[in-house]
């Protein structure tokens, strides 16, 4: 949204003063007003981290008590099966629903921002409804819709219904639940990009004989690509940290989602089911350190062609 | 734009579209299917639900009011308290969120000041940091503070927001002039009357947009008061409901109906962020398309 | 001057604070009470005498609660739900662990004693008062809440086991209640053979179900010693526990039982339905399933219940499947006092009527265990049926106890994935038996113990 702006101001932003002669007062003032943040940035997330990272040097065992064990933890974690299993899962996972959900709310923007009646309208309203559900509340809602013959997929589909709380079948309903909750929120971002485009392109490409669909992937798909980037980073975020939807299903499906099923379910276990924080925290650690690298170089990677941040 | 290209344009773009609305119509359907779910099944008691009738229909019995008495009455109505806690912790977390948010993001872009450069590369490090690998540690930390099972253990983490920040910054860099701002200055007035008068007007979108994001996701928050609230008088509706229905899954809810009390429990908790949205339609549609439409 | 117009940029920050702490104002107040109560749900009535705090889930709690407050002169109880089972046991967990916020009484289900106990979590009680109050439940309770000769719960509730069967579907099918788990499968495949619904459920969420039915075959999941906490005996894959997983294992694989989760809606839905010809669980499953809407409907009065089938008839063995105690926590400033509250509350005869006449709890304390009332009841979910006479009561009699873990989470976890392969059809029982021993046997060396 904000970043077709941001494009221009990096390459129009006038240098209105000299480098070098900044007052002590604007010094003063610019911090004063960035230090409510500040403070809070340090007590919330610099504080946890390094205490994260403090914790996770040492080892607590239920006999013999707790023990510095240096990066002990990380070289366990890194060959831990079960926080590799679960970080499979999220990589799969990731491969999978983020450009499922990026194409259905590419297509959705695009087909809203073509038909333009009082129904498209409605339809953009009730896509975007999700998005005000908690995930939490989301994830009980489909959890009681994947519930075979408590649901409707009986009614629909009789005996030989799916069940999406099957172990075969869970990364389905993991996905659809995810795609439901995200996509209209994606939608209305690529949606108003689109509405920012100067519509005298389009006649322009018509004049020139252009369908619709040229238009759409020659016109419109690449002068959103700020937005379609964005929405990426927002998706893979909220991919890597997958927490609420599975651990709610998992009281309807134990079997299929075990207590250590993302990295994330795997840390809170650890640390609040198993009692070891240390261990926790140094694969919160470990988990955040491998998003962090992995955001970074995507955004590194994309820096000129979208020119990010 | 002559008159003439105008009304082509219309013609072209008031085109039925057939397909394109049937579609639109699937998808709306698919949108809609859990709230219609939710809807019909908080009409019915624990026979309706289980009983093996249309899941996608209501019962004989419909008993709306029955089954809302029993969800404002069941432990001692601990569910109204619930939602207060929600809208306490999304009001005090997102308004303290985006107030930080806009100082800083004002800060950031229009003062020169040492360290400006390696905290601004801080912060877009901050935007990456997956929030949720903070509880576990934040956790701690309050535990040695005291600070767990209080309302500040879940508003206080709440408050930090480096993406708010970003899009504060990226905003203010090219809405507020600095030319503005040094009239200002000039005229004799402070940098803060100078940010209030001035600055906060011209920034009002990104306001609205910040506050948006940052409400809603302190209105969805989980796993942060899961890990720091004992006491379920504390509780968001998230963490409420998700405990009601462990102890529908356990053995102990004893002779109450407690899966139609948390449908219904789960139909009520979405309806006041739906009337917002909608009745705030013009200002996120507008906070959203920041950018975009100039 | 400079700072004035900023201070009131700030007032906005402020407004939003202080919206909070005036909203928040009646918390401040009643929260944060003595041995890290958080507000009591109920009101206390002798205000001057000391409190106690407490957690649990019981759903006549509040009456448990009120019925102790009134009778004692003493001390008085402060009481909150903070969850059932495992949520409250991951913030006990964490109050163990930051050393703070614990309650100084807890409702714990037996099982999950050895896991707080071996964290130094829980004080032994027997020194407070036990002497007083031995008789009044049987031997098979008193171990389960004890390690060694230390007690450190007292015994509430129990489960021990039976069989309950849909009439309507055995009448159907001309089948009697089966005696033996031969029978049990036979029958099973009879229905099968003549067309008619699942005969029973494998969960994977029902570990601690799946325990029992083993220690039913003679298997002795752990043996621990108390003297010597750092060693522990692992036997999850000895003979019996094989066989017991491979008989279920066979049934999954023939299609004569479901995979369903229980405690599911999905569940419970099957259940109404006629989906499962029995289901295989304890006393306490009645009140569950009618809290849940079971036998209210078209299914109504079309349950009943049989002994467990056996291994063995000659020697017939009878387990239990949950229960709780509640137990004194070392965060307790006054153990000696909380254990009175422990010894005290749901002991008295009429929350104990309260609670089995709700079929909230099938009592061990003895003298309900014991009245003719309660062994004679009609049970209005079996249409009649004197159930507690000829199952429960007689089960809970023969119940003899079983060793708990102190790692109870991490093998219900274990066993958990284990089940859930079997259900998927890619492991026999045994290879499930053998690779939970490897991963219990793992975690535990891990954790420091010998295993032997």
């Amino acid at each position: 949204m904000t970043l077709q702006m941001a494009e221009r101001t990096q390459r129009t932003r006038p240098k209105t003063r000299k480098a070098g002669k900044v007052s002590r007062r604007e010094q003063a003032t610019g911090w004063l007003f960035l230090a409510p943040f500040a403070l809070t940035f340090l007590a919330f997330l610099v504080a946890p981290l390094l205490y994260a990272l403090y914790l996770s040097l040492f080892q607590k065992q239920l006999i013999g008590g707790t023990s510095f064990v240096f990066l002990d933890n990380y070289s366990k974690a890194f060959t831990d099966p079960t926080f590799l299993d679960g970080a499979w899962f999220v990589v799969r996972f990731s491969a999978v629903s983020i450009p499922i959900q990026m194409l259905v709310a590419l297509g959705m923007a695009l087909i809203l921002d073509t038909v333009t009646s009082a129904f498209s309208r409605f339809s953009r309203l009730m896509i975007f409804l999700p998005y005000a559900i908690p995930t939490v509340i989301g994830a009980l809602m489909w959890g009681f819709l994947y519930s075979k013959s408590f649901g409707p997929l009986n009614d629909v589909f009789g005996a030989s219904a799916p069940d999406f709380l099957s172990s075969q079948l869970i990364f389905y309903g993991l996905l659809n639940i995810v795609t439901w909750q995200w996509t209209g929120y994606y939608m209305i971002i690529l949606f108003a990009a689109l509405q920012g485009i100067d519509p005298t392109l389009y006649e322009a490409a018509r004049i020139d004989g252009a369908s619709a669909w040229q238009i759409a992937l020659r016109i419109k798909i690449p002068l959103i690509t700020p937005a379609l980037l964005l929405i990426l980073v927002f998706a893979l975020i909220g991919t890597l940290q997958f927490f609420n939807e599975p651990e709610i299903l998992r009281e309807l499906a134990a079997g299929a989602i075990s207590p250590d099923y993302t990295p994330n379910m795997y840390a809170y276990h650890q640390a609040l089911g198993l009692a070891n924080f240390n261990y926790g925290a140094a694969i919160s650690f470990a988990l955040g350190g491998v998003v962090f690298v992995c955001v970074y170089v995507f955004m590194f990677l994309t820096r000129k062609r979208g020119s990010f941040f | 734009m002559t008159g003439r290209t105008v009304s082509a344009s219309r013609r072209r773009r008031s085109q039925p579209h057939l397909p394109l609305q049937i579609l639109l119509g699937f998808l709306v359907l698919y949108y809609l299917v859990p709230f219609w779910w939710v809807v019909v099944n908080s009409s019915k008691d624990a026979p309706g639900l289980f009983g093996g009738g249309n899941a996608l229909w209501f019962a004989d019995n419909i008993d709306f009011i029955g089954n809302l008495q029993e969800l404002f009455t069941y432990n001692d109505g601990i569910y109204l308290r619930w939602m207060f806690n929600s809208a306490l912790y999304a009001v005090a977390g997102g308004v303290g969120a985006t107030t930080l948010a806009v100082l800083a993001g004002y800060g950031f872009a229009k003062f020169r000041f040492a360290g400006r450069r390696f905290g601004f590369a801080v912060l877009l490090g901050a935007v990456m940091v997956p929030q949720t690998a903070l509880v576990i540690p934040t956790f701690v930390l309050f535990s040695e503070l005291g600070l767990t099972n209080t309302i500040w253990a879940v508003i206080l983490p709440t408050l930090l927001n480096p993406f708010g920040v970003y899009l504060m910054h990226v905003y203010a860099r090219d809405a507020v002039p600095d030319e503005l701002l040094d009239a200002g200055r000039v005229d004799g007035a402070g940098e803060g009357r100078i940010f209030l008068n001035v600055a906060l007007p011209l920034m009002r979108p990104a306001v609205v947009t910040v506050l948006l994001l940052s409400v809603v996701a302190a209105w969805n928050n989980y796993f942060l008061p899961l890990a720091m609230l004992s006491d379920n008088r504390l509780f968001p509706v998230t963490v409420g409901l998700d405990m009601w229905q462990g102890t529908a899954g356990g053995n102990n809810a004893g002779t109450t109906p407690l899966w139609s009390i948390i449908i219904m429990g789960a139909l009520v908790s979405v309806i006041p962020l739906i009337i917002a949205f909608l009745l705030l339609q013009r200002y996120w549609r507008g906070g959203l398309s920041i950018g975009s439409v100039k | 001057m400079k700072r004035k117009p900023f201070l009131g940029a700030v007032s906005v920050f402020a407004m939003a604070s202080a919206l909070v702490a005036c909203s928040s104002g009646d918390d401040a107040s009643s929260g944060g009470g003595g041995g890290g109560a958080s507000g009591c749900t109920n009101s206390i009535p002798k205000e001057d005498l000391p409190v106690v705090s407490m957690w649990a889930w019981y759903p006549n709690m509040d009456k448990a609660i009120d019925n102790f407050n009134e009778q004692n002169d003493e001390v008085q109880v402060c009481w909150t739900n903070v969850g059932e089972g495992g949520d409250e046991y991951d913030k006990f967990q964490t109050a163990i662990s930051s050393g703070t916020g614990a309650p100084d009484v807890i409702m714990l289900e037996a099982d999950r004693i050895s896991t707080y106990q071996i964290q130094d979590a829980l004080v032994d009680i027997s020194d407070y008062g036990y002497d007083e109050v031995a008789d009044n439940y049987g031997e098979g309770a008193w171990k389960d809440v004890s390690i060694g000769d230390a007690i450190y719960g007292v015994p509430v509730d129990g489960g021990p086991m039976g069989m309950i069967y849909r009439t309507d579907i055995f009448e159907q099918y001309d089948i009697t209640p089966p005696t033996t788990w031969a029978e049990y499968e036979q029958a099973a495949q009879k229905v099968k053979d003549a067309g008619g619904p699942l005969f029973g459920d494998l969960g994977a969420n029902v570990p601690a179900l799946i325990m029992a039915l083993q220690i039913q075959k003679g298997a002795t999941p752990f043996e621990y010693d108390p003297t010597q906490p750092e060693t522990i005996g692992i036997n999850l894959n000895d003979q019996a526990s094989k066989d017991v997983l491979d008989y279920w294992a066979g049934l999954v694989d023939q299609g004569l039982v479901g995979t369903q989760d229980h405690f599911t809606p999905e569940y419970i839905s099957g259940v109404i339905k006629g989906d499962y010809a029995t289901y295989i669980s304890a006393a306490w499953t009645p009140g569950y399933l009618t809290g849940s809407g079971v036998g209210e409907g078209k299914d109504a009065g079309k349950f009943a219940v049989a002994p467990l089938p056996q291994w063995d008839p000659s020697s017939p063995v009878q387990v239990n499947w949950g229960g709780s105690a509640f137990s004194v926590t070392s965060q307790a400033d006054d153990p000696e006092l909380a254990a009175k509250v422990a010894y005290g509350v749901y002991a008295d005869e009429e929350t104990l009527t309260d609670g089995w006449t709700n079929q909230i709890i099938f009592p061990l304390n003895l003298n309900a265990l014991h009245d003719p009332e309660f062994v004679n009841l009609h049970s209005e979910f079996f249409g009649g049926q004197q159930a507690n006479k000829e199952v429960y009561v007689p089960a809970a009699n023969a119940y003899e106890g079983f060793t708990y873990s102190p790692f109870q989470e991490y093998y219900y976890d274990a066993m958990t994935k284990q089940l859930a392969a079997i259900n998927e059809g890619s492991i026999s029982g045994s290879e499930a038996a053998d690779r939970l021993q490897d991963d219990v046997v793992g975690y535990a060396e891990e954790q420091g113990f010998t295993v032997q």
